[in-house]
């Protein structure tokens, strides 16, 4: 059989598996966030069967090298290597790495690279396995997330042109950025300071952790449409054991 | 040529077995009714028997056809151990090893939060209440034993069962993992490589 050309095989490329589910009686389809293409979606033959080289390496979390070709919407996943030293997510910081996963399966399209994201998931996944507060990191990351794929999120301006002033509070409206406070009751109610903050990356103060909370979670609510995201939930479910 | 209405009942039937496609599911149909009919009136007996007779056990959750079934009703197991299992099927491999007297779980699943899996899916309320008492004799379980599998699925699930269990101060360990026996270090995968060397034992 001839050699398919090459124009379709990528080498060695840096991913991320994303998620992975069966796929007929031995493969499985392996969900990629690479770094040059993007989120691609590829078929492992044989991946499922008990001696499979590829079993070892299937890990979440752990930035590896794939190579995979075809030129369809599904890909052949031909190997992966370990590129990278382990990173451990246990616990609280294995819940929210799904949760990162989640985040770019629901929202990412495919075939469409990101790379300024793919060095913030790596840089959050490393953060959440040196056993932090997770918090701010997730929040810098949906912040990132949402301005990378080329939603607006204005920080510094409200939507006058007008700079944030820090003791005045504020209404943000998704695909607006920050209102003058009226009592409307769309959006999220927060202080200039908090968007300032969030500006500056920095996520020290109470208040800035709370509201930035909410505002990411009104901005996801609203680009993510009705369906909820499940690792929430599942960290909900958590807190209350 | 259009099949006999039940005939083509029987090939919709069929696939619902896992990795059963329509081409697949008119073949097994055939045959069975044109080779196998004795074998096809067994199976279908059979089939019928299963689902009128086995149940779970009210012990450890796992297919039985008694109300408990007879490793939980063994007296000469170790009752204070508990090795909490995602599938049956893991019963079976811990039982091949014959080195583990205790009982078991199985809680029919796992934590899947991508696919939408969550803790109710799961038999995780029958597991705490089995954690706090064997019925049989009223007396706890002194340790559970995480033995979910070591993806990030049965990492999640064990994370979740420990979390579970430590809200009710029940001793929780988790199997370990690291080179297989007779594992060389030079065909060993990276991913296990590396487990073995941060998960190292202090040996003197």
């Amino acid at each position: 059989m001839a050699v398919a050309s090459n124009q379709y095989r990528q080498d060695h490329q840096p991913v991320y598996v994303l998620h992975t589910y069966a796929f007929k009686e031995t493969s499985l389809v392996v969900e990629l966030f690479s770094k040059a293409h993007g989120r691609v979606a590829t078929v492992a033959k044989g991946a499922r069967r008990p001696r499979s080289a590829m079993r070892g390496q299937l890990q979440s979390f752990q930035m590896l090298a794939a190579t995979w070709s075809g030129k369809n919407e599904l890909k052949t996943l031909h190997s992966l290597e370990w590129a990278d030293g382990l990173v451990l997510l246990q616990g609280e910081a294995l819940m929210c790495g799904f949760y990162l996963n989640e985040l770019l399966l629901r929202l990412l399209p495919r075939e469409d690279a990101y790379e300024q994201l793919f060095d913030y998931y790596q840089a959050t996944v490393k953060a959440l396995s040196s056993g932090v507060q997770p918090a701010m990191h997730l929040r810098r990351f949906e912040l990132k997330m949402l301005q990378e794929m080329g939603y607006a999120v204005p920080l510094d301006f409200d939507e006058n042109d007008s700079p944030i002033v820090a003791n005045l509070q504020y209404r943000y409206v998704a695909e607006l950025g920050a209102c003058a406070f009226t009592g409307a009751e769309n959006g999220v109610v927060l202080s200039g300071q908090t968007l300032i903050d969030m500006a500056k990356d920095a996520y020290d103060n109470i208040q800035t952790q709370q509201q930035s909370k909410q505002l990411m979670r009104y901005l996801l609510a609203y680009y993510l449409g009705d369906k909820p995201l499940h690792t929430r939930q599942l960290l909900i479910d958590l807190q209350g054991l | 040529m259009k099949n006999p209405a039940a005939l083509e009942q029987l090939i919709e039937s069929l696939r619902c077995l896992p990795g059963v496609g329509p081409k697949s599911a008119l073949r097994m149909a055939y045959y069975l009714l044109q080779r196998d009919r004795k074998g096809a009136s067994g199976l279908a007996n059979a089939l019928s028997t299963a689902l009128e007779t086995v149940g779970h056990c009210q012990l450890c959750n796992n297919f039985s056809e008694l109300p408990t079934c007879p490793t939980c009703s063994n007296e000469k197991r170790d009752r204070s151990l508990l090795c909490v299992v995602e599938m049956p099927t893991d019963v079976m491999m811990l039982e091949q090893t014959q080195s583990y007297d205790g009982l078991y779980f199985v809680l029919m699943g796992r934590l899947s939060p991508l696919d939408g899996v969550g803790p109710k899916e799961i038999n995780l309320d029958k597991l705490i209440k089995r954690a706090q008492h064997n019925s049989a004799d009223q007396q706890g379980v002194n340790e559970v034993i995480l033995a979910t599998n070591y993806t990030v699925e049965g990492e999640a699930t064990a994370h979740y069962v420990m979390e579970l269990l430590k809200a009710r101060d029940i001793k929780v360990s988790r199997i370990a993992r690291g080179l297989p026996m007779g594992g060389e270090i030079e065909y060993v995968d990276s991913g296990t490589l590396a487990q073995a060397i941060v998960e190292r034992k202090r040996v003197n």
